[in-house]
């Protein structure tokens, strides 16, 4: 896999453009899956790890092949979600939690699957509520505990990607559990 | 609260699975019989249980196209100036390479004379290695000159080839087909470059990646 992903880096540094393509397919859900945690919001999540593909392809001389391209794409994509997140703070969008905005767009990425069993709408309505919380927490706590627990990444990498020592991670992750356990738990 | 912060540390530690099998299992004699810190481990327990339980989402069908049409417009000519850009000594080289095949090319060439191929009326001038279709003749089909010019006045029904020399356009010229000229010296000296390059770049790769791999 490594391997792979580095003659496929080559390529791309190397002036053939459409070798990217692969790297995309090789990430691009987990990219958009931690955007999606981050934020909550499909449309955002859409933008934001296709900005952060966009910006590794542009930046790609300084991405060190010594190190999990993964990690690098994990780091650009949580930095522009949480940038995001920042930036939206002082106008809190209403129409992003008014009236469940971004439930309603949850559930639109189900929509083939309708009518849903009863079963299911437990378990959606679930998920809904623990990324409800996860979207409580704040942005630092936020970051390392969606590594952690949803991406599985050990601390090491977690570390890697937020640009952090290990025992700062381990206490960010730490305050985000002891926050979540009073609200899921 | 019956127990201190150190005792939630401890806690912490064992969730984290850092704990060792003696230390962990200390620990659990404790929360046997400590309900406060029973049910902080088993909130926290609960809290990750939920996390790790969500579904994972996959990308938006055509992503990739998105990103690709979003990628900077890259001309093939900037391609070849990255590759330069990289590869210095190589261009270098090449256009070393290039002096001295413009030099042999021209040492070799001047001495063949004009010959023509074609079924049909037209004139040879051998002096000016000139072929003349005059303005009432008619070739049919192709007219192939090889070292030397032609001068189309009449009409040729199919196409106008020459190699080594230039086509002399004429007003009254009628040439049903396509006018191509070749240059062979320039074809050979391209492909020789291109292969030479090619060389050229596999060599250098070689070099790139003992340089990387630092
Ligand atoms: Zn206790």
């Amino acid at each position: 896999m490594d391997i792979v992903v580095k003659k496929i880096v080559r390529e791309v540094k190397g002036g053939n453009q459409e070798a990217f393509a692969e790297l995309v397919e090789l990430y691009k859900d987990r990219v958009y899956h931690v955007a999606y945690r981050i934020l909550g919001n499909v449309h955002e999540a859409q933008d934001v790890s296709q900005e952060a593909f966009l910006r590794a392809y542009t930046n790609l001389d300084s991405y060190d092949e010594n190190r999990k391209f993964s990690t690098w794409i994990y780091r650009i994509a949580t930095n522009l979600a949480i940038d995001r997140i920042r930036k939206k703070k002082p106008d809190f969008n209403l129409e992003d939690r008014v009236g469940g905005t971004e439930n309603l767009d949850y559930h639109s990425q189900f929509a083939d699957e309708t009518p849903l069993p009863e079963e299911q709408i437990v378990k959606l309505e679930m998920q809904e509520w623990v990324q409800d919380e996860i979207m409580q927490l704040p942005p630092k706590y936020r970051t390392a505990v969606i590594l952690k627990y949803i991406e599985d990444l050990s601390l090491k990498e977690i570390a890697e990607v937020m640009n952090l020592p290990v025992a700062t991670v381990k206490t960010r992750i730490h305050r985000g559990r002891e926050a979540l356990r009073k609200r899921l738990g | 609260m019956a127990c201190s912060r150190e005792q939630r540390t401890l806690i912490d530690t064992y969730l984290d699975e850092e704990m060792t099998t003696r230390e962990a299992e200390q620990l659990e004699r404790h929360l046997q019989e400590c309900p406060e810190c029973r049910s902080y481990v088993d909130e926290c327990s609960t809290a990750v249980a939920r996390l790790r339980s969500m579904a994972r989402l996959e990308a938006p069908a055509g992503f990739t196209d998105q990103v690709m049409k979003s990628l900077p417009k890259q001309p093939k000519r900037r391609q070849w100036k990255t590759w330069i850009r990289r590869h210095p000594m190589v261009i270098t080289a090449a256009t070393f390479f290039l002096v001295f095949l413009i030099s042999l090319s021209s040492v070799m060439g001047g001495e063949e004379t004009v010959s023509v191929e074609g079924s049909g009326q037209y004139l040879i001038d051998e002096s000016q290695n000139m072929v003349v279709v005059p303005e009432d003749a008619v070739v049919e089909g192709d007219l192939v000159v090889r070292n030397g010019s032609v001068e189309v006045n009449g009409e040729v029904t199919g196409d106008v080839v020459i190699i080594n020399g230039q086509h002399l356009q004429a007003s009254t010229a009628r040439i049903s087909g396509e006018i191509e000229e070749i240059d062979e010296s320039m074809e050979w000296l391209w492909y020789e470059i291109k292969d030479f390059m090619k060389d050229a770049f596999s060599f250098s790769g070689n070099g790139t990646e003992n340089e990387d791999s630092r």
